[in-house]
């Protein structure tokens, strides 16, 4: 259960995730093992694609927790990793924070693009539900796809559907596989889309602020390797968009996401249903309906 | 569960004490990845994180002190935003050390810890599967996209690029 590691955790762990020396150690060594591998760019049939360290560090520390004879670090370690990121989320803000500060004129300049952007957000809902709905997911599909999933958007869920219902199990595991998987992801994805669909960085900049620090941080700098001379720039409008997506995030999924998701989960839900049967009936493959 | 009724930490020495211990470890560590990485001067990157990790603090104190249930990330970023602006005093140095840290350096770690952290999960994992991946990847993907394509948009439109 995610929540309550989130949020208890912090208290109960954090005198012993400081002591934790050995814990620190091997992060320390996955990172200066990571940093040295540095920045690198494969060519796959012309596209380039940029591997960052952050990728080879998060490699590093799952081996770390699965190889065997390294005893130190457990399910203990584990749980106080989860508290310990919580904390260095703020740092990591606060860099993005201080771009935008810097750079308020463009922000301002670019303002009506910044705030526009945010309805992108939306986005989500048109991708990721026909697919999720296809997978043979029922109604977690909705607390799935109606959101990027982080913390902004977790209260209203729950308050709404309850724990235990399927909206909210939904929810929890695009939470979850979001916040290892998705930073990994979102950094890939960004280099793939910049030469496959090469918008402008600017454009990409904004749209790095998903309301995730983490995947913002992981996007913007993914995207500061492909266009260095932006840098600035990137961080700068990625910080304020990621900022006014938190700010706004919880109203926006009340009075819009959630509306429309529950609108279109209402069309294509009768559709993927003949879809999905009429697979069953073809391969009498059963397991895609699964609830 | 009272999931939401977030536990209210006794707000004591202690706590801020341990705060402050894990972001100086989080400090040294990204100031040695920024100097092998990046060929920070290890000791500006340091001033940096510091600087990084005092807002961070305040940021958490203030989400402890004041009452409304709004979350430290948004008192850190916009406690940042407002001490980078043109016409704060400080904005000069805070600018200067904080341009040391590069911001590769921080998620290399945060991502480290994850992965360590992602450790005990492994198994939730399996069972969501790779449909839960899948889905996953495709709300990043509508997000990402479909933001980028408005952006692109509105700035072709208002003549900024």
């Amino acid at each position: 259960m995610p929540v309550k590691t989130k949020y208890n955790s912090e208290v109960e762990d954090l005198s012993e995730a400081c002591k934790d020396y050995k814990l620190h150690i091997t992060v320390f060594i996955s990172i200066i093992l990571a940093q040295f591998i540095g920045i690198r760019t494969i060519n796959i049939s012309g596209i380039s694609i940029v591997l960052m360290p952050l990728l080879y560090s998060l490699i590093f520390a799952i081996a770390f927790y699965l190889i065997k004879p390294i005893k130190w670090i457990s399910k203990k370690q584990s749980d106080r990793s989860t508290a310990i990121m919580m904390l260095l989320i703020g740092p990591l803000l606060a860099k993005l924070a201080i771009a935008s500060g810097e750079n308020i004129g463009i922000i301002f300049n670019a303002g009506a693009a910044i705030l526009l952007q945010e309805v992108g957000n939306l986005g989500t809902i048109f991708f990721a539900l026909p697919v999720a709905l296809l997978l043979g997911f029922k109604r977690e599909a909705i607390g799935m796809t109606s959101s990027i999933c982080r913390e902004p958007q977790m209260g209203v869920v729950i308050d709404k559907f309850g724990f235990a219902s399927p909206e909210t199990k939904g929810f929890f595991s695009v939470f979850l596989i979001g916040t290892v998987l998705g930073t990994p992801f979102i950094s890939l994805l960004v280099s793939l889309l910049a030469y496959i669909i090469p918008l402008h960085p600017f454009a990409y900049g904004m749209a790095c602020g998903i309301g995730s620090a983490s995947m913002n941080a992981a996007a913007v700098s993914s995207l500061s390797a492909i266009y260095p001379q932006f840098t600035v720039q990137l961080e700068a409008f990625s910080g304020m968009a990621n900022l006014i997506s938190m700010v706004t995030g919880m109203y926006v999924y009340i009075f819009v996401a959630l509306p429309l998701t529950e609108k279109l989960y209402s069309i294509l839900e009768p559709i993927s249903n003949k879809i999905l049967n009429r697979n069953v009936h073809l391969d009498g493959d059963t397991s895609q309906s699964e609830n | 569960m009272g999931i939401r009724v977030k536990v209210k930490i006794n707000l004591s020495f202690n706590t801020i004490f341990q705060w402050i211990i894990i972001l100086l470890i989080f400090s040294i560590m990204a100031a040695v990845g920024n100097w092998i990485g990046f060929h920070s001067p290890l000791q500006e990157a340091f001033i940096g994180m510091l600087i990084l990790c005092a807002i961070s603090v305040i940021g958490l104190l203030i989400e402890r002190i004041v009452p409304f249930n709004v979350p430290s990330i948004l008192y850190i970023s916009i406690l940042a935003l407002i001490i980078a602006l043109p016409w704060s005093p400080i904005s000069q140095p805070i600018i200067y050390y904080t341009s040391k840290i590069d911001i590769i350096s921080l998620t290399t770690i945060l991502l480290a810890y994850a992965g360590i952290g992602m450790g005990k999960d492994l198994k939730d994992f399996k069972k969501v599967g790779l449909r839960g991946v899948l889905v996953t990847f495709f709300v990043i993907l509508g997000t990402y996209i479909s933001s980028a394509f408005i952006a692109q948009a509105v700035l072709a439109s208002s003549g900024l690029i």
